[in-house]
């Protein structure tokens, strides 16, 4: 009954997967464009090739994957049943795609058609999504933290949007905005109000489930998502009215909030009950203490006089990268090979276990070339000359082993599927 | 009245078994009984069975993050 109940609940396969598989993909192409353009892709946060990459990785990579784990996990963390998730999946999929591979190639060409283009594709695939998710959270009444968290970040994804389609058009048009201030404005809807909020909310579930830590404490729980996304909307207040000083102390609520969600979870890690450390753990350590490491240099940014250029490059590859990247890539260790297992239940006994499907050995492997690739990354912000193209060569590697990994434990999945249906 | 409810602390099991031991415990209850879910999340897909068998329950967020989900069969 159990496994016929999750089964039943679950959505098909085919939606979530379509975007786990093409998000590594966009992580190949950021690879390659650092090979291609080497020390130039680490000259400035707003080279073409710099702006190019950095959509490759959130537009393109992180997106899909946290677009396809929504699409999975609402069910379960919320009670919020999409009401056909395949249909959502095949609408939402294309647009996103397509818009994050324009828009890259705009910011790359510097062809005003094709960043408008991709930030309307990559728009209307965020708005569709979010209409089909909240059509579903409506009426789901905020019982937990990460309902409350869930909902908050489904307004930071719109807010992202909205301020990205801006700077696209004003960028292709050559409107009058304060386009620096903007993108800070519109980078960090992203990286918190979205990414920040939707992995805190999650992490409030599965860090306990998976790694039988003890539980997130109700009160800072509950206060977490909305503190930070009031200190956003504190900031976009500050730009509007030209308070400087507001912004910072907006800017600084954010970098304690941050610090104190990865502190907090390193020290419940430190207390779990799961014995062995496995690959999912590992880079959740690795994220979160890079996280706080990212936040760091920009408080350190954030109170010079004339902080170095390279300071925004690094906080970029650090929280980017090895921050909230590696924990979006934990968790895809353990959505894949759970849903390559849980789909194969109803044709009874005998489907191979998890670690079968998808090996420890492998994916500890594709986590040692994804860390090599965070740790020349970072390396490159100082020596670019020497380390643009290893890092890029590295991550692409480290991008394509996830996506055989992945990849493998579909193959493993559809072998016995139809082993058992010939039977 | 809190001495006839059963407990199930599955707040380190790993998954499925919360769901497992839980369906296991409800199927022993016999109609009027209780029993107390200690969980750090809430159960939503148990919450469906719950629903679909006509069970009733109610849930408590403690200070410590724990789910109290005490249900009536």
């Amino acid at each position: 009954m159990q496994a016929l109940l999750s089964y039943d609940q679950s959505p098909p396969f085919a939606a979530p997967l379509r975007f786990f598989l093409s998000a590594p993909l966009f992580g190949v192409l950021a690879g390659l464009l650092a090979i291609v353009d080497g020390p130039l892709l680490f000259a400035s946060r707003w080279t073409p090739a710099a702006l190019a990459a950095t959509h490759l990785l959130t537009a393109g990579f992180m997106l899909q994957i946290m677009i396809g784990a929504l699409i999975q996990v609402l069910p379960v963390v919320a009670g919020a049943n999409l009401a056909q998730p395949l249909r959502t999946a095949r609408r939402v999929h294309p647009p996103l795609t397509l818009g994050a591979l324009l828009l890259a190639g705009g910011f790359l060409s510097g062809t005003p058609w094709l960043l408008q283009g991709g930030a309307l594709l990559l728009a209307a695939g965020c708005i569709l999504f979010l209409h089909d998710a909240g059509r579903a959270l409506r009426g789901v009444p905020s019982t937990s933290p990460t309902i409350r968290g869930l909902k908050l970040a489904c307004g930071g994804l719109l807010a992202t949007v909205v301020l990205g389609l801006l700077l696209a058009f004003a960028l292709a048009g050559g409107w009058a905005l304060p386009l620096s201030d903007l993108a800070d404005l519109h980078a960090a809807w992203g990286l918190a109000g979205w990414a920040g909020v939707l992995l805190i909310a999650v992490a409030y579930v599965v860090v306990p489930m998976f790694q039988l830590t003890p539980g997130y404490a109700a009160r800072p729980s509950w206060w977490l998502p909305p503190f930070i996304v009031g200190a956003l909307l504190t900031w976009t207040a500050a730009l509007a009215v030209d308070l400087p000083w507001l912004r910072i102390s907006a800017q600084v609520a954010l970098i304690v909030a941050g610090s104190i969600f990865a502190g907090w979870t390193l020290a419940l890690q430190r207390r779990r009950r799961r014995a062995k450390p496995d690959v999912t753990l590992r880079y959740w350590q690795l994220g979160l203490l890079t996280a706080m490491l990212a936040l760091a240099t920009w408080s350190a940014g954030a109170f010079l006089r004339d902080p170095d250029p390279r300071t925004a490059l690094l906080f970029g590859v650090c929280f980017l990268l090895g921050g909230v990247l590696a924990c979006i890539v934990g968790m895809l260790y353990k959505i894949v090979p759970f849903l390559a297992w849980l789909h194969l239940q109803p044709l009874g006994r005998g489907a191979p276990p998890m670690n079968r499907l998808l090996t420890d050995l492998a994916a500890r492997r594709q986590m040692g070339a994804f860390f090599v690739a965070c740790a020349l990354s970072t390396a490159a912000v100082f020596l670019p000359d020497w380390l643009a193209r290893p890092a890029g060569l590295a991550f692409a590697l480290a991008s394509a082993g996830l996506l055989w990994n992945l990849a493998q434990a579909v193959r493993r999945h559809h072998a016995y599927r139809r082993a058992k249906l010939d039977a | 009245m809190s001495d006839d409810i059963r407990l199930l602390d599955a707040r380190f099991l790993p998954p499925p078994e919360p769901f497992v031991q839980a369906m296991e415990m409800l199927s022993e209850l016999a109609p009027g009984e209780r029993m107390q879910l200690l969980l750090y999340r809430e159960p939503h897909p148990l919450y469906r069975v719950l629903e679909q068998n006509g069970h009733r329950w109610q849930t408590l967020l403690r200070p410590d993050g724990t789910f109290e989900i005490t249900i009536t069969v």
